[in-house]
């Protein structure tokens, strides 16, 4: 019987090396006491994660973990669901990450609706590599690598997830945490692509969008009238500037996740139907 | 591959080809009149040249058939089918005063006397009519030819029968009956027409046909694969389609993935889980992999990889042959990447190297490349019928770990190789790290366990030579001429040398690299330092295997000979050279 995950179990021996102030300790807090509430076994539990300050949480969490490749923890994840889906997959990763570098990543899989969960640190910036633009930088902001502005317009993650096909779209804010771990844990319990956006703060460098900024904007959708098995209220929401909607702006409750459509793994996982012996007759009968 | 000439029958072969366009069946009857030919009992090789379009153009499937070495294609032939008048243009060189030419007279009339400078052996079929006048339509005019090179091969009708029924298995039975009335159709229509050209003898048939990316694929089934995940490109598709149709017979998942850089992530976090995973791809798709096989060395993640050249560089010449991808394969990868190299020559040996590499993989946990090119990939070969009971017992992996949770993935070890765990194992926790890592996974930018990382990392490669495939040599110990060469060339190289041996000649010998890295210094030092002229002969432009071996033993040789046309050498090619 596998051990399941405790407060003590999950920290790491290394202490965190982020920024004071980074929004990257709630997320992992919050992560780790989804983890424990839902008393996931430590044997049957995989983190996957990109690069940037994000990724860095491989160091501080003591489970299965694979540090990935920047924008390369989904595609890698989803192999792993496919070789054995009695796995729990998280995936942690950046705005740069997710929504620049492993873009395709994210609209492709998204459509075939892995039974894995996505944590992304979205703090608007690439900040390991000292503050540049990232893909939900707001036009017109400075940053080192724009000195006269960004051009182009962010990126709405909600809205691409929603049209392509993610069948559990919702946003959190590192500074919410109770929330967070609800929504990481309704993630988790979602049998299938489920996106968890998370507004993250960068005190080093993105000073403007501050605590006090997000604290007069954000609502919780939970306390609306919205319903979030209506894709099309969804993304009525997700275009929302002026106020930050919080919360599952979409779950379809009867999401069908990708592994459970293949009928070779319909009984056993991939990794349980493992046999050193093969008989190679039946591949060879086109030959003959 | 060990050459055979020591059969004792009287030597026997054929060479036929067949032109059409694209969306003839051209290619279907091509693999067909090999399969006859494996049936009978002989050694047969099928090669296939198409251009890179679905309908029209012009398009050729031959095979060259004996009773002791048939690796290759033979560029003089006994009959060639030419369903228009391209054909006579396109191959006039192929064409001897002895080839029969039958010409699908559907295609408008033909002037003979324009072509009795190639051969004076014309006849003419209407093949698309006569079908239609007994089936009904023309959809099995190709079998009609079969039916007509059937009778002047003078293949067994029976076995001809029967591989028109393996082909169309499981296809309704009108087509079935309509194929076998197309045969009867043009056996009969070549009675008329002439006597068989050939009487092709029957013998034991101990072999199975298929192609490299069919052997690569059934040898990843031999050796316990569960995963493969590729992005399609030719002439690496094959092997995508060949174990996608094995899904429903094995414990296999095949995921056609968003792009290639997701093929390759697929695989590893597959890997990383646990089963013994695959990708594949052409050049361009591979270049796209490059940064992930740098992922599979660092976080040492078994993997093993097909790289399917075609010829380059850019699209290229899409459904052509090259050997251009060496050097980009030997380095591909930031950062001091392990990897090893693979470049087998026949089917036969892609089917064995194959099974080596996933043992490799998963033993040394370092990424195995299948290095290998359209021309064999996609030709159709005989080989041996391989035993069918295989036993691949895992390797570098834990049992189960201490309870102690004091389990270290990257331990530093003698040599090198580290104790794997996989999810789902209580007490295994570790972190596969991209990062240079500490001994548990966690990142480490530290002198010291760098160090030891990195040089654990390069001792793996102290065992791991021992346990590849040596170069070894085909022909006579002593030749004029040793030519060097590695991957699908052998095939040719190896021809020639047989067929020299037929006529009693033993001007050349040849060493064969199936392995080129690590690279096999000593064995290959050895065999180079008895021969009187070492000539190098490769697919490309610059020279790639040569200043390898140059770089790793600082032999030189006294000539070369490149292909960069997209073309596979041919015998007679070499022949004319050694004039």
């Amino acid at each position: 019987m596998s051990c399941t995950i405790t407060t003590s179990s999950i920290k790491s021996p290394i202490t965190p090396t982020w920024c004071p102030g980074c929004g990257n300790f709630m997320i992992l807090n919050a992560l780790q006491k989804a983890f424990v509430e839902l008393e996931l076994e430590e044997a049957n539990t995989a983190i996957f994660y990109g690069i940037g300050c994000s990724g860095n949480m491989a160091d501080f969490n003591r489970a299965y973990g694979f540090h990935s490749l920047h924008g390369r923890a989904l595609p890698n994840a989803i192999g792993a669901k496919l070789a054995n889906h009695n796995l729990k997959i998280i995936i942690v990763a950046g705005d740069g990450d997710f929504y620049g570098e492993g873009l395709n990543h994210f609209i492709s899989l998204a459509r075939g609706n892995h039974d894995v969960t996505i944590i992304v640190h979205n703090n608007s910036r690439y900040s390991l590599t000292t503050g540049q633009s990232s893909p939900t930088t707001k036009k017109g902001i400075k940053t080192k690598s724009t000195p006269m502005g960004v051009i182009e317009k962010p990126l709405n993650p909600i809205t691409t997830a929603l049209t392509a096909e993610a069948s559990f779209v919702s946003r959190g804010y590192s500074t919410k945490p109770s929330q967070l771990i609800q929504l990481i844990k309704a993630g988790i319990l979602h049998p299938g692509f489920a996106l968890i956006d998370v507004i993250q703060l960068c005190p080093s460098f993105n000073k403007e969008e501050n605590h006090p900024f997000f604290a007069e904007r954000i609502y919780d959708l939970a306390e609306t009238d919205h319903n979030s098995s209506d894709k099309m209220a969804a993304i009525i929401k997700a275009q929302e500037t002026k106020k930050i909607p919080l919360g599952i702006f979409y779950q379809d409750k009867k999401s069908v996740p990708y592994h459970a459509q293949l009928p070779q793994i319909e009984k056993q996982s991939l990794i349980d139907q493992w046999s050193a012996e093969i008989n190679i007759k039946t591949a060879m009968t086109k030959f003959k | 591959m060990k050459t055979k000439t020591t059969n004792q029958t009287t030597p026997f072969n054929l060479s036929w080809k067949i032109a059409g366009k694209a969306g003839e069946g051209v290619m279907v009857i091509s693999k067909m009149v090999a399969k006859i030919c494996k049936r009978h009992g002989l050694q047969a090789f099928n090669y296939l040249e198409y251009p890179s379009l679905i309908k029209g153009g012009h398009q050729t499937g031959q095979v060259f058939a004996n009773n002791y070495q048939a690796s290759c294609q033979q560029k003089s032939l006994d009959i060639l089918v030419t369903l228009n008048k391209n054909g006579f243009k396109e191959h006039q060189d192929e064409i001897t005063p002895e080839t029969l030419v039958i010409y699908n007279s559907d295609a408008g009339p033909l002037d003979k006397k324009k072509y009795a400078h190639l051969t004076k052996k014309i006849i003419e079929i209407p093949f698309l009519s006569l079908t239609k006048e007994k089936t009904g339509s023309v959809n099995a005019a190709n079998i009609a030819i079969l039916g007509a090179s059937a009778y002047f091969l003078g293949f067994d009708t029976e076995i001809s029968k029967k591989i028109i029924k393996d082909e169309f298995e499981g296809k309704n039975e009108k087509i079935i009956k309509d194929d076998l009335i197309a045969f009867k159709t043009g056996f009969v229509a070549a009675k008329k027409l002439g006597q068989p050209i050939k009487k092709t003898p029957q013998l034991k048939d101990k072999q199975i046909l298929l192609t490299g990316n069919e052997a690569v694929g059934l040898a990843a089934i031999a050796a316990g694969v569960q995963f493969y995940s590729a992005y399609p490109m030719t002439p690496a598709t094959a092997l995508l389609h060949y174990l996608a149709a094995q899904q429903e017979n094995y414990p296999l998942i095949v995921k056609h993935s968003e792009d290639e850089i997701g093929a390759i992530n697929h695989a590893l976090g597959a890997s990383f889980a646990g089963v013994r995973a695959m990708t594949g791809s052409s050049g361009g798709g591979f270049a796209l992999m490059a940064e992930s096989v740098s992922l599979a060395s660092m976080a040492e993640i078994p993997l093993v990889i097909l790289e399917a050249q075609r010829k380059g560089p850019a699209s290229g010449l899409p459904t052509w042959t090259e050997q251009a991808d060496l050097s980009f394969v030997l380095t591909a990868g930031h950062g001091d990447t392990q990897r090893v190299v693979f470049t087998p020559g026949t089917v036969a040996e892609h089917f064995e190297l194959t099974i080596k590499a996933f043992y490799l993989a998963e033993k040394y946990q370092i990424p195995v490349f299948i290095l290998s090119d359209k021309f064999i990939l996609e030709s159709h070969q005989t080989m041996i019928k391989p035993k069918l009971e295989y036993n691949h017992p895992r390797q570098s992996i834990i049992k189960s770990a201490p309870a102690d949770n004091s389990f270290r993935r990257y331990k530093i070890t003698k040599n090198g190789i580290s104790p794997r765990s996989i999810p789902g194992q209580d007490h295994g926790l570790q972190l596969t790290n991209s990062y240079e890592h500490d001994e548990f996974g966690f990142a480490t930018e530290e002198i010291k366990q760098t160090t030891s990382q990195v040089e654990k990392r390069t001792r793996k490669m102290n065992d791991l030579i021992k346990e590849i495939v040596q170069p070894y040599l085909v022909g006579p110990k002593k030749a004029e001429v040793t030519f060097v060469c590695w991957g699908s060339t052998i095939n040719v190289v190896s021809q020639l040398i047989c067929n020299q041996s037929l006529e009693k000649k033993k001007t050349v010998n040849v060493i064969h690299l199936p392995t080129v890295w690590p690279f096999p210094k000593k064995e290959f030092t050895k065999l180079a330092h008895k021969a009187k002229k070492l000539v190098m002969i490769e697919g490309n432009q610059s020279g790639q295997a040569e200043r390898l071996i140059k770089q790793e033993t600082e032999i030189t040789f006294a000539d070369r000979i490149h292909r960069y046309d997209g073309r596979p050498f041919y015998v007679e090619d070499l022949q004319d050279w050694l004039k």
